[in-house]
């Protein structure tokens, strides 16, 4: 019932929104998904920054893609690298920060670039979800 | 390739010959301590005890050694006695049998020598543990990133497993539950083995290659091995006799430096191992960034570093060095900007080593 009406409304995009998780690790890309799958969105996965750049430039990516969370430690282009580079070429799709180091240099830095949350991992579902629900209502607004 | 060990200090004057009477622990420390010094030749050490640990070590060394001093005292050559023995005897028995233009320490100046060698030895000791302590800091992202990610992985399984309902997923994910937390739990073990103090095992027949491997595992804590391609060329079998914390520590400070000069766009880290010839070497080859003559020249020292504050402390060089000078072995750089890195560690195998 419920998947009938989201799609019902939304068309072909029977889902919450559209995620990217950038994550060198598959066990992140994994639970990430798990939870994230829970709350109704569409996960897409990456194992670096090269890998992300080529897949939020892939056809229908490039417009339906809702929003990125990202690693900083990954190998080929790193997680800065790739933001900066979502940043400058995507300023509408809004970033999420999911990394294994407390550092708040880093966080600082990424905040001020614009990323909507600094996550350090390990993270509790119900605040994963709440982040990127706040995420998502950026982009309803840059929307408008 | 430069053998920075040897050519840094060689004279051309003729070498002071020296006599050392007494070889317990303050002999022994003179005497390795003198056996580094290039214009210094130790011309032979006398203990009345045939079995002191000083006379010991000078056979290894292949200096000559007697229980007779006196001998040792009259020697043509001489042209300073030590004496070390502590006996009040002594000083007659010197003044009885001396060269004239043999000079003579003892007594108090070579107490006071003694307790000079002793400080620079402790000092030693507390500068290694402190480059220990203050390499841990390097660690932490590492470490964090070792720990929070199993725990993101567990903390992930366990919420879905709080309302999972098919028992083959329960039982699949509570699996891989136990293994992240194993993986864990070897990453405090790891680090807390290597951080503890050093060991007083010197003379133990150790595996280099165990220990090459061994220290591999923690150098990824210090450095991030993105983009690094391993390659391990080991020899089989290849043993050398010492201390296995100290020549770990040997180790992650090679690996972590040659890892930390790829880090613009990687590489490859070659470990090799060989034996032959009564010796043992080991090699730590980078293709990263190199170093200029300037550099090179000083990377030994204590506290040089090129690494920023809070990177480096400049110790890791100069804590190798000593470690190999008191293994009695030689260290090799070759080095060629923006092309890599060779380090070879030459060590006498362990039925040459000093006991
Ligand atoms: N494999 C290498 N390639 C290029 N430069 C190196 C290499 N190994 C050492 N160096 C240079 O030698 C310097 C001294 O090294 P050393 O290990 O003593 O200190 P450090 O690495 O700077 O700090 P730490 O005390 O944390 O080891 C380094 O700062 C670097 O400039
Ligand atoms: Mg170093």
């Amino acid at each position: 019932m419920a998947e009938f009406t989201s799609g019902f409304f939304m068309g072909d995009k029977a889902t919450n929104g559209r995620i990217l998780v950038v994550d060198d690790e598959a066990d992140i890309r994994k639970v990430v998904r798990m939870t994230l799958q829970k709350a109704g969105y569409d996960v897409l996965e990456a194992e670096n920054g090269e890998k992300a750049i080529e897949t939020i430039n892939a056809g229908e990516n490039r417009l339906l893609l809702d929003v990125v969370i990202c690693d900083i430690r990954m190998p080929k282009i790193n997680g800065v690298e790739a933001i900066a580079y979502f940043r400058s070429n995507y300023p509408r799709v809004p970033l999420i920060v999911l990394t294994g180091f407390p550092d708040t240099d880093m966080a600082t830095s990424m905040l001020r670039q614009g990323v909507v949350d600094y996550l350090v991992k390990p993270v509790e579902g119900e605040k994963l979800r709440e982040s990127v629900a706040r995420a998502m209502d950026q982009r309803e607004l840059a929307h408008l | 390739m430069r053998d920075l060990t040897d050519s840094a200090v060689v004279s051309t004057l003729a070498p002071t010959k020296v006599a050392i009477l007494g070889a317990g622990r303050g002999g022994t420390a003179l005497l390795d301590l003198l056996y580094r010094i290039p214009s210094i030749e130790i011309i032979g050490i006398a203990d009345r005890d045939s079995q002191a640990p000083g006379l010991q070590r000078a056979r290894d060394l292949k200096i000559p050694v007697t229980e007779q001093a006196e001998e040792l005292i009259a020697n043509h050559g001489v042209n300073l006695i030590m004496d070390v023995t502590g006996d009040p005897q002594m000083e007659r028995v010197i003044h009885l049998h001396r060269r004239p233009g043999a000079d003579v320490l003892s007594g108090t100046a070579s107490r006071v020598l003694w307790e000079l060698v002793r400080h620079e030895a402790n000092l030693q000791a507390e500068l290694f543990h402190a480059e220990k302590l203050a390499g841990i800091g390097h660690f932490a992202a590492g470490i964090a990133h070792d720990i929070n990610n199993p725990l993101q992985l567990i903390l992930g399984l366990a919420e879905n497993l709080v309302d999972e309902t098919d028992i083959k997923t329960v039982h699949e994910q509570a699996m891989e539950i136990v293994e992240a937390v194993k993986r864990t739990s070897a990453i405090s073990r790891d680090l807390t083995q290597y951080a503890r103090k050093t060991s007083a095992r010197d003379d133990v027949v150790v595996w280099l290659n165990g220990i090459l491997d061994e220290a591999l595992k923690i150098a990824r804590y210090a450095a991030s091995f993105h983009d690094i391609t391993v390659v391990k060329q080991y020899e089989a079998g290849v043993d050398v006799k010492g201390n296995p914390d100290e020549l770990l520590h040997v180790f992650v400070n090679l690996i972590t430096n040659a890892v930390h000069a790829m880090d613009q766009g990687g590489g490859t880290l070659t470990m090799t191992t060989r034996a032959g010839g009564g010796a043992t070497s080991v090699s730590i080859a980078d293709t990263g960034c190199g170093m200029p003559p300037e550099v090179l020249s000083r990377i030994f020292e204590p506290f040089f570093t090129t690494k920023g504050p809070g990177k480096g402390t400049g110790l890791g060089l100069y804590n190798v060095k000593t470690i190999v000078n008191k293994m009695i072995g030689k260290i090799a750089v070759d080095s060629r900007v923006d092309e890599g890195t060779t380090i070879t560690i030459t060590l006498p195998s362990s039925e040459e080593a000093p006991p």
